[in-house]
């Protein structure tokens, strides 16, 4: 049986409570990662972000300085950010689908509801390495792809492709078909897009 | 006009960076993680009789404080439950999960808290209590299911 090798990842754990915090660390580390630092608020988030480099962001909603919502938007948008792009899997006890949804919009890539588990947890990494979403960057959006089927489309509404003029990697959209995928199984959120 | 979204391939970091071999993540890695989490659970009965205490501590303020200006007192207890509701599933204190979920939804469906209502809240944070004295992990069996109806019942009486 084999799996994936978590080792080399650098985690940024946020969080205002020190239990989740740990409760965390411990499932990371058991997942053979080895770089896992941990922030109790946004400020000493941002402050860790100058220097640290890491390739997954998991934090929580509620926080009292500033909550994971207006940390994640600042991430995607702000002109400060140093890592725009970097994977985010929020955790919360949050989980009405509104909720879900706004953490959708914010640039959310996963949302991770609480109580956590050791699956819960994984399986959200799993999907981000396995399911990575393409950028958006619209006027009233920048975050990860909230479309999540590729259909061609023989409709005059189509997205169109965005010329590439040497810019490698910009691609044409999908559908209008999105899965925000939660904790008990898959959550669809059908809707309004960027 | 309104610009076109640019839509973006970022290079897979994540993917990049890890590997897939015989010493992964796999079911029984995952197993011996959740094993890990069991054994944290003394430690979070510690955490969690702290979290009892602020509890009450926010209920008497709460239940001290004028009838107008007691939502915002009430939103200190909403802040804790949500927080205990969050942890104790994962340590196999479902019922504190459960509970907290009653509780919050009951705080959040309401702008004010009169006597009958506040003493809703007074049961839940008995039954957390309850809950975490008598041990009761997993749902709690009979005893457990037992506790959730009467707070659901309680619940029910006062939505009426």
């Amino acid at each position: 049986m084999g799996g994936y090798s978590l080792e080399r990842l650098n985690v940024l754990v946020v969080d205002d409570s020190p239990h989740m915090r740990h409760l965390v660390k411990v499932l990371l580390f058991s997942f053979g990662c080895r770089t896992v630092v941990e922030a109790e608020d946004v400020p000493e988030a941002d402050k860790l972000l100058q220097d640290f480099p890491a390739d997954l962001i998991i934090c929580d909603w509620n926080m009292p300085s500033e909550d994971g919502i207006s940390f994640v938007r600042r991430l995607r948008t702000g002109e400060e950010s140093r890592n725009p792009y970097v994977p985010v899997i929020l955790m919360t006890g949050h989980t009405q689908k509104e909720r879900i949804l706004t953490a959708r919009d914010a640039g959310v890539n996963e949302f991770l509801a609480k109580p956590i588990s050791a699956k819960s947890l994984f399986q959200r990494i799993r999907a981000i390495i396995e399911r990575p979403w393409a950028f958006v960057r619209a006027e009233t959006y920048c975050g990860p792809d909230r479309r999540r089927k590729q259909v061609d489309l023989d409709h005059p509404n189509r997205r169109q492709k965005v010329p590439a003029k040497g810019t490698p990697g910009i691609r044409g959209a999908a559908v209008r078909d999105d899965h925000f995928r939660s904790a008990s199984g898959a959550i669809s959120a059908s809707g309004g897009r960027s | 006009m309104a610009k076109e979204p640019v839509i973006i391939e970022v290079p897979n970091r994540l993917k990049a960076k890890v590997s897939y071999g015989p010493d992964g993540v796999d079911a029984q890695r995952l197993e011996q993680a959740e094993a890990m989490i069991s054994a944290l659970a003394p430690e979070y009965l510690s955490w969690v009789i702290d979290d009892l205490k602020r509890l009450q501590s926010a209920l008497d303020v709460a239940l001290a404080t004028a009838e107008d200006a007691r939502p915002a007192a009430v939103r200190a207890i909403f802040e804790i439950s949500h927080d205990m509701k969050g942890q104790g599933g994962s340590f196999n204190y479902g019922m504190i999960t459960q509970v907290g979920a009653l509780l919050c939804n009951f705080i959040e469906a309401r702008a004010s808290f009169d006597a009958q209502e506040m003493e809703v809240i007074r049961l839940h944070v008995e039954a957390m209590r309850l809950v975490i004295g008598q041990k009761m992990e997993g749902d709690g069996g009979r005893p457990g299911q037992s506790l959730l109806k009467g707070l659901q019942a309680v619940i029910a009486k006062v939505s009426r």
